[in-house]
């Protein structure tokens, strides 16, 4: 079902009026555009704020995003297909928020580039030869791991790649869904994800072994 | 049905995780890790990697934020 929508930026409610005299055989309610976005989209509020929290890394700036992000898309509302995937449109308002009004005061030598980059330029390593013991004690020793050292092993991690990571484990967004919002090739999506994973899983394993817990270290390729 | 071996199973793991492959390459993925211990201790790594992830960010907004929503839409 497609609802067309005025665009809600400015007089809304006299286009609405125009619309009941122009035609009084017009038995539709207008739509109340405001109501709709309030009902539709304040409810993903949460889920925004803690895509933003990874994005700008602290909670004033991610407060101020999420807020920009609603402001653009209430002006935008009139574009969006009902019956599409709103959180998904929103969380596109919000990347592209992101990098133009944020990013750029943010320093990142590698800004741009990050995808042509080699696993040894960013410090990964594959690691497929572990053994299996190794594998269900490292599944382990993430496991017991507390929030906040798999959230600062996210901030470690390249911002595209931790945010492909983000949409895809958290949110649990399609490959096509997250090429979308990242504006990238489906490939792309493909490739962050399982270098920004296997960034996250080393970090990790270094966290634990950092604190004694035993994750044996690969035996292929040296770390750093 | 034989089975895919490690080298299809490793590769497609991710996806596989992500469910983003089509039924019959992910039930290959699932046969073969039912008999190889390597794999599926594998795959447990990658399970337990996004409920970790998951679990960690989960946040709620300040509660201000929704008045401060709010008013910036009038």
């Amino acid at each position: 079902m497609t609802i067309v929508l005025e665009a809600p930026a400015q007089r809304s409610e006299l286009s609405f009026i125009a619309m009941s005299n122009d035609d009084a055989a017009t038995p539709d309610k207008p739509v109340d555009v405001r109501a709709l976005f309030e009902e539709q989209a304040l409810q993903y509020m949460d889920q925004l704020y803690a895509a933003a929290m990874r994005m700008t890394r602290n909670p004033a700036d991610a407060a101020d995003l999420v807020q920009e992000t609603y402001v653009k898309a209430y002006q935008a509302f009139g574009q969006f297909q009902q019956g599409t995937n709103l959180k998904a449109w929103l969380y596109r308002i919000q990347t592209n928020t992101f990098i133009n009004n944020y990013r750029k005061n943010q320093r990142n030598p590698y800004q741009g580039t990050i995808d042509d980059l080699e696993d040894w330029q960013l410090g990964g390593a594959e690691s497929m030869t572990q053994s299996t013991s190794t594998r269900s004690a490292e599944a382990e020793a993430i496991d017991h791991l507390p929030d906040s050292a798999v959230k600062d092993a996210l901030q470690a991690v390249p911002e595209d790649f931790r945010m492909a990571v983000y949409f895809a484990d958290v949110e649990g967004f399609s490959y096509q869904e997250i090429a979308d919002i990242m504006k990238t090739p489906v490939g792309t999506v493909m490739s962050r994800l399982h270098r920004g994973r296997r960034m996250l899983r080393d970090l990790l394993a270094d966290y634990a072994r950092d604190r004694g817990i035993a994750v044996p270290v690969p035996t292929t390729g040296g770390k750093k | 049905m034989t089975d895919c071996g490690c080298d299809k199973a490793k590769a497609e793991l991710e996806e596989f995780l992500h469910n983003e492959l089509d039924a019959k390459d992910a039930a290959d993925v699932a046969e073969h890790m039912a008999n190889c211990e390597d794999c599926s201790h594998e795959h447990l790594v990658g399970l337990t990697l996004t409920e970790k992830v998951r679990q960690a960010c989960q946040e709620q907004a300040p509660s201000e934020l929704r008045d401060r929503v709010l008013n910036a839409l009038s």
